[in-house]
C-alpha cells in the first residue's frame, strides 16, 4: 500500500530525511533502494526548502517510513 | 565548576548563531583537521540514561529500529545496527541470564552499563575489506562509509571484529557511527558525547583521552576498584591481533565478554597473504601434476 | 518543531523485522551453558546470548554458488591451457570444452555476485579501487581478468571452430589461454581468502587449510567436469588422475581444517545441519566417495565403467557446491553463536608474533 505525502525536507542526513508536513508534523523518511532519488539529490532540496511530494509504505519494525519516489512540486503548486 | 573563559561570550540561551569552535566550550578541546579524536567512554559512571543513543538518532535522524521488548534488563535496542550507532548494554551482575557464575562488583553494587560504539579502530577491518573504497579515513582519523560510494556488497560486516557496521535493508548500503562527522566539521562535540550527564562518554583528542583514562584507571585502583582496566588502548584487550589501538575505547571493570566484546580481536587482513599463498600453491602444485599426467603422447611434439 | 510518530507509521507487525539488527537465535532460548554440553565452546559470561558478532549478509546459495562456478571456471582453464600446451592439436575437443566452461564465471558467476549486492546498480563502484587489504576487490580484478582472457579465448576458439582454415585465431587463442590460466589459478582460490579475511570465527580460524580445500576442491571438479565428457581413455585417465589428486588434496584440507576448528574452539558451528552438509555431503560424499572410486578407477587397468566415473563426477561437483555453502551458512552461525565467537577470539588463539 502506498501513501503520499508533501511538505518540505528539513533534515537530511545520508539517505534519511525528515519532511515537514503543513501541518507542521515532521515524519521521518528512510529512501528506499529502489526508490526513483538518489540520496545525494536529498541535500540539494533541504537547502532550498523546496516542496516535494514524496510516497511511501510504511516500514515494518522501524518507526521510520520508506520513501519510493520523490518529486520536485512545480511552483505553482507551493504556497 | 570551571567555566571555560570563552563561555561567557555566549551567555544568552537563545542564540542566533552557532557557535565557532562550540567543542571548546563543551568537550574542552578545538578539533582541527590532521589530528586523531576519539571517545573515552568510562563505564563505571554510565547511569544507562540512553541519552547518547537518544541524541544519536535526533541528530543523525535515525528511526528507532527493533520495536518491541527484549526481556533483556533495560536493554531494548538490542545491538549496534544500520539504525542504532549507540547502545546502552545493561548487565545485572547477580541471577540474570546469561551470565555465569557471576559475583557481586563493589562498584555498581551489581550493575553495569556500557554505551557502545563503533570502534574506529587504528587499522580498521571494514574499511580495509571495502571493495569500493566508500569506507575511509577521515582528517580526524575516524572511519566513515561515503554512501554514494557504498553498493551494499556487505563484506564490512563479517569483517568487523566487533559486530557493528551493518547494511541497511531499505537502503541498500552500509551504516555506522560517523563520530559525528558532519559536527566535527563544524566544530561541534559529537551528539552522544555532548548529550552524556555524566560524562561517562568524553570526546576529544585520542593521546589526551588515553592519559585521561590512564589516570582514571589509577584513580579507581586507590578507591579499591581493582578489576578497572582499559580495553582498546595501545597493548590494552581489544587492541589485539594488529588492530592497532581502538579510537573509541573502554574503562570497564569485568570481563570483557561480559559487555558483549571480544577478549582479542585481530585484524582480518592478515589473513590474506597466508591464505592467497595456501590456496596458489595447492592449485599451482595440482595443476603441475595435472601438467605430467598429460604427457604428449607417441613421442610427437604438440 | 519535533518528530512526532504518524499514525501510518506501523509498529512491529507479525511479518518480523524489516531493517532491525537479526533477532538472535539465542535470544529466545537460555544461553546454552546451564548444564548442557558446550563442544569446548566458551563457558564464560556471554551477554544475554546475543551474537558478538554480525552474520555476513550474503545469500548464502547465490555467493557459494558464485564460488563454485568460479572455482569450476578457473580450474577448467587452467587445465585447457595444460592440455592444449602438452598435447596440441591432439587433445583438441577436450581443450575446447574447457575453453567454452570456463565462460561459467564470466557469464553466470559475475551476475550472481552483482545479484547480491544490496546495490546492484552501483557494481561498477568495485572498478574505482584495487586494494590488496580486500580480497573481494582482489577478487574483482582477478575474476575482471579471468573474463578478459578467457572470453578473448573462447571467442577465438569459436571462431577457429567456424572457419577452422584461419591460422590467426587459433594463435589468438592459445596465447589469450595463458592469462587466463594464470588468472584461473586465482580465480580458483580467492574465495576462500575472502571468507577467511574476516572477522568471522569459523571462516577466520583455518586461512590455510580452507583454501587448501577449495582450491582442490576447484581442480576436482574441473577435471570430472571435463572428463566425464572426454572421448579418449588415456585422457580421461589424464583427467581422472587430476580429480583424484585434487581429491586427496582437499581432503588432506578437510583433516587439517577440522582439527584446527576443534584446536580454536570453532567446531561448535558445525554441529548443527550446515556442519552435517560439511560432514557427509561435502567430506564424505563429496570428497571421499569419488576418491575411492576415482582412485579405484585408475588402479584398475582399462578403468572402471564410465556410469560408475560419471557417479563420482556428479558427487564431486555436488560436493563442491555444498562445500561452499555450508561453509558459508556454518561460518554464519559461528558469527551468531557467542559460545563460539567468544572462544574464538581469546588470546590464546591470538597468532604468534
Amino acid at each position: 500500500m502506498t501513501y503520499v505525502k508533501e511538505g518540505v525536507v528539513t533534515i537530511v542526513q545520508e539517505s534519511r530525511f525528515q519532511l515537514t508536513d503543513d501541518n507542521g508534523v515532521s515524519h521521518l523518511f528512510l529512501l528506499d533502494r529502489n526508490a526513483a532519488a538518489e540520496p545525494a539529490q536529498l541535500a540539494p532540496l533541504q537547502a532550498r526548502q523546496a516542496r516535494v511530494r514524496v510516497t511511501y509504505e510504511p516500514a515494518r519494525n522501524l518507526i521510520g517510513l520508506v520513501a519510493r519516489s520523490v518529486r520536485l512540486l512545480p511552483p505553482s503548486q507551493a504556497r | 565548576m570551571n567555566m571555560h573563559p570563552r563561555a561567557l561570550e555566549h551567555a544568552y540561551s537563545t542564540l542566533d548563531h552557532v557557535i565557532p569552535n562550540e567543542s571548546e566550550l563543551t568537550a574542552g578541546v578545538r578539533i582541527e583537521a590532521g589530528r586523531s579524536y576519539g571517545f573515552f567512554t568510562d563505564t563505571t559512571v554510565c547511569i544507562g540514561c540512553k541519552a547518547c543513543e537518544v541524541a544519536c538518532k535526533e541528530w543523525n535522524n535515525l528511526p528507532a529500529d527493533n520495536i518491541g521488548l527484549t526481556g533483556q534488563s533495560f536493554d531494548n535496542t538490542g545491538a549496534l545496527s544500520a539504525n542504532s550507532w549507540r547502545h546502552v548494554a545493561f548487565v545485572e551482575k547477580s541471577g540474570a541470564n546469561g551470565l555465569r557464575g557471576g559475583q557481586d562488583q563493589k562498584f555498581q553494587s551489581g550493575w553495569l552499563m556500557m554505551s557502545d560504539v563503533c570502534k574506529h579502530c587504528h587499522n580498521a577491518p571494514c574499511l580495509e575489506a571495502c571493495p569500493t573504497g566508500a569506507l575511509f579515513k577521515t582528517e580526524f582519523d575516524t572511519v566513515v562509509v561515503q554512501q554514494d560510494i557504498c553498493n551494499g556488497c556487505g563484506y564490512c560486516v563479517p569483517a568487523c571484529p566487533f559486530g557493528v557496521i551493518d547494511v541497511s535493508t531499505v537502503d541498500g548500503k552500509a551504516h555506522k557511527c560517523t563520530l559525528c562527522y558532519d559536527r566535527l566539521k563544524g566544530g561541534l562535540e559529537p551528539a552522544c558525547a555532548k548529550s552524556c550527564p555524566t560524562d561517562s562518554i568524553q570526546f576529544g583528542e585520542l593521546s589526551d583521552l588515553q592519559i585521561r583514562a590512564a589516570e582514571r584507571v589509577e584513580h579507581l585502583h586507590g578507591i579499591g576498584v581493582d578489576s578497572a582496566y582499559l580495553y582498546g588502548t595501545p597493548g590494552a584487550p581489544g587492541a589485539t591481533g594488529d588492530l592497532g589501538h581502538l579510537n573509541a575505547f573502554f574503562l570497564l571493570i569485568d570481563r570483557p565478554e561480559v559487555y558483549n566484546l571480544p577478549a582479542a580481536p585481530t585484524r582480518p587482513a592478515n589473513r590474506v597473504a597466508p591464505s592467497l599463498a595456501t590456496g596458489l600453491a595447492t592449485v599451482a602444485a595440482l595443476a603441475l601434476a595435472s601438467a605430467f599426467l598429460f604427457a604428449p603422447q607417441r613421442g610427437e611434439r604438440p | 518543531m519535533t518528530a512526532t510518530i504518524s499514525p501510518e507509521a506501523a509498529p512491529a507487525t507479525r511479518d518480523g523485522p524489516e531493517d532491525a539488527p537479526r533477532v538472535p537465535r539465542q535470544a529466545t532460548e537460555p544461553p546454552s551453558v546451564h548444564g548442557r554440553p558446550n563442544r569446548a565452546g566458551w563457558t564464560g559470561p556471554t551477554y544475554y546470548g546475543r551474537p558478538q558478532l554480525k552474520a555476513s549478509p550474503f545469500e548464502n546459495p547465490v555467493v557459494g554458488g558464485y564460488i563454485f562456478l568460479a572455482g569450476l571456471s578457473g580450474s577448467a582453464a587452467v587445465i585447457a591451457a595444460l592440455a592444449d600446451l602438452r598435447q596440441g592439436a591432439e587433445a583438441a575437443p577436450l581443450v575446447r570444452r574447457g575453453r567454452y566452461l570456463a565462460l561459467l564465471a564470466p557469464i553466470l558467476g559475475a551476475p550472481l555476485l552483482v545479484y547480491d549486492l544490496h546495490t546492484p546498480e552501483r557494481f561498477y563502484n568495485m572498478l574505482r579501487v584495487a586494494k590488496h587489504t580486500s580480497p573481494m576487490s582482489i577478487g574483482t580484478w582477478i575474476l575482471m581478468g579471468f573474463s578478459g582472457a578467457a572470453g578473448l579465448t573462447a571467442a577465438a576458439q569459436f571462431g577457429a571452430d567456424l572457419r577452422p582454415g584461419t591460422r590467426g585465431l587459433r594463435g589468438l587463442a592459445r596465447a589469450a589461454q595463458v592469462p587466463a590460466a594464470l588468472t584461473g589459478l586465482g580465480l580458483s582460490t580467492y574465495t576462500a581468502s575472502l571468507l577467511s579475511a574476516t572477522s568471522t570465527p569459523l571462516w577466520a580460524a583455518a586461512p590455510q587449510s580452507l583454501a587448501m580445500r577449495f582450491g582442490a576442491s576447484s581442480m576436482a571438479s574441473a577435471a570430472v567436469a571435463l572428463a566425464m565428457t572426454e572421448a579418449d581413455p588415456s585422457r580421461r585417465r589424464a583427467l581422472e588422475g587430476t580429480a583424484a589428486a585434487a581429491l586427496a588434496a582437499e581432503l588432506a584440507g578437510a583433516a587439517i581444517s577440522h582439527a584446527t576448528y576443534r584446536r580454536t574452539g570453532v567446531a561448535g558451528a558445525l554441529s548443527g545441519k550446515a556442519g552435517r552438509v560439511e560432514h557427509l555431503g561435502a567430506t564424505l560424499l563429496g570428497t571421499a566417495l569419488p576418491l575411492g572410486i576415482l582412485a579405484a578407477s585408475l588402479l584398475t587397468r582399462r578403468g572402471l565403467p564410465r556410469p560408475v566415473t560419471a557417479l563420482a563426477a556428479v558427487a564431486t561437483l555436488a560436493g563442491a557446491a555444498a562445500l561452499r555453502i555450508s561453509i558459508m551458512a556454518a561460518g554464519d552461525r559461528s558469527a551468531e553463536d557467542p559460545d563460539v565467537s567468544f572462544r574464538f577470539s581469546q588470546p590464546e588463539n591470538l597468532p604468534a608474533r
